[in-house]
């Protein structure tokens, strides 16, 4: 329910959210550090405000920026097997997906484990850094909407699991150590899950909700 | 064009089923065929999605099995399970369960990703072990067929409108 004790942050005139599951129309009010909105009449989440402090989406978007780099480019694990070794990277199951002729899914689980997760940081950081910079620009809703549709395919948090899980398939067959790339990757995975969650429900600007752009 | 909801409602309903029949098509090849050939000095072994699980438990792999079981498996029958769910109880108009029936579809978006776990497994794994005669791992057709399931009912989710569950509890909340 939404709590009725706040005031109404955005007064001057009659702003509505509508949730995204039932299509219920709510006014805007202000929400307090860790409180939650939900919609009155199916219970989602409507916003929330993050226990963290305003800058910590932004921080946690460029710390996922600057981890993707040792991600992307730092072995996740080492195989070895008769003295023979070899590296496995984030784009080490796309080429072979290429080089077996399956070339639309290897470009699918680049787009899922790589290009995605990459964008939707730059993508946040787009959106987060103007108004913590005071830079000249402003993005908005249309930046809004390409970071709700690149969540829904950004999956790195599925490929650290399959990474794992291939750790243990491998075992029986070949010597298999982690290595470096995987804490940088799975690290980035979590800055994606956070950055994303402290401000997917995170109050909107006041003047982007009175457009009627954000619903 | 005609752009009344009803109408846009029933073109959504329309391509969701459409959607996940296809999902539900692709299913089927990809449990039946092979998704990963493995080459150990010689010895080659074909394993489709369930006997590459089997073939974990086997290892005494039991909780990373289950993972596998419930990410290849359990999550697109119950995603096409629930989608069915959906699409029938708003055959005629909103249903009288929207509550549960919009926590279904909130569960049904948010499971829907992990079934790429054995999309990302096999070319991972086909990636790293490539050691000639000794120790080779190549991917088979079943994984594209089951990527091509993932991909239709992620499609078929996010196509379903869930709003179509609840004209008729607004117009009791209304009343």
């Amino acid at each position: 329910m939404l709590p009725s004790q706040t005031p109404l942050s955005f007064p001057a005139a009659p702003v509505r959210l509508t949730c995204r599951l039932c299509g219920c129309g709510h006014d805007t009010i202000a929400l307090a550090r860790g409180e939650r909105a939900s919609c009155a009449r199916c219970g989602a989440l409507l916003a929330a405000r993050s226990r963290f402090d305003t800058d910590a989406p932004l921080a946690f978007a460029l710390t996922g920026l600057l981890l993707a780099y040792p991600a992307f480019t730092l072995p996740l694990v080492k195989v070895a097997k008769f003295g023979s070794a070899r590296d496995g990277l984030v784009l080490t199951g796309v080429a072979a997906l290429w080089r077996h002729d399956m070339r639309l899914l290897a470009v699918w689980v680049l787009f899922c484990g790589a290009l995605a997760p990459l964008a939707l940081l730059v993508v946040l950081g787009g959106l987060l850094a103007p108004s913590r910079f005071a830079l000249p620009w402003r993005t908005g809703a249309s930046w809004w909407r390409a970071a709700r549709a690149l969540d829904h395919w950004a999956m790195p948090e599925v490929q650290v699991l399959a990474v794992l899980v291939a750790l243990f398939k491998l075992g029986r067959l070949v010597n298999v150590s982690l290595q470096t790339g995987f804490w940088c990757y799975a690290a980035m995975a979590a800055m994606i899950l956070l950055a994303w969650r402290t401000c997917e429900f995170a109050p909107r600007p006041a003047a982007d909700v009175r457009a009627g752009k954000l619903t | 064009m005609n752009f009344f909801p009803s109408n846009l409602q029933r073109r959504r309903r329309a391509q969701c089923a459409a959607l996940a029949c296809a999902a539900a098509i692709m299913l089927v090849p990809a449990n039946l065929l092979p998704v990963l050939r493995t080459n150990l000095s010689g010895r080659v072994r074909t394993d489709t999605i369930f006997s590459g699980i089997v073939g974990l438990c086997e290892d005494g792999n039991w909780a990373i099995g289950a993972i596998v079981f419930v990410a290849s498996i359990l999550i697109p029958a119950l995603k096409l399970v629930g989608l069915a769910t959906l699409l029938f109880a708003t055959r005629r108009g909103a249903p009288a369960h929207a509550h549960g029936l919009t926590r279904l579809f909130a569960l049904l978006d948010f499971i829907g990703r992990w079934s790429m776990l054995d999309v990302f497994l096999a070319g991972f794994l086909a990636g790293v072990v490539r050691f000639g005669a000794l120790a080779n791992i190549e991917p088979r057709s079943g994984i594209a067929a089951f990527a091509a399931a993932v991909v239709l009912t992620v499609l078929a989710t996010a196509t379903f409108d869930p709003r179509s569950l609840w004209p008729a509890a607004a117009e009791r909340l209304a009343a």
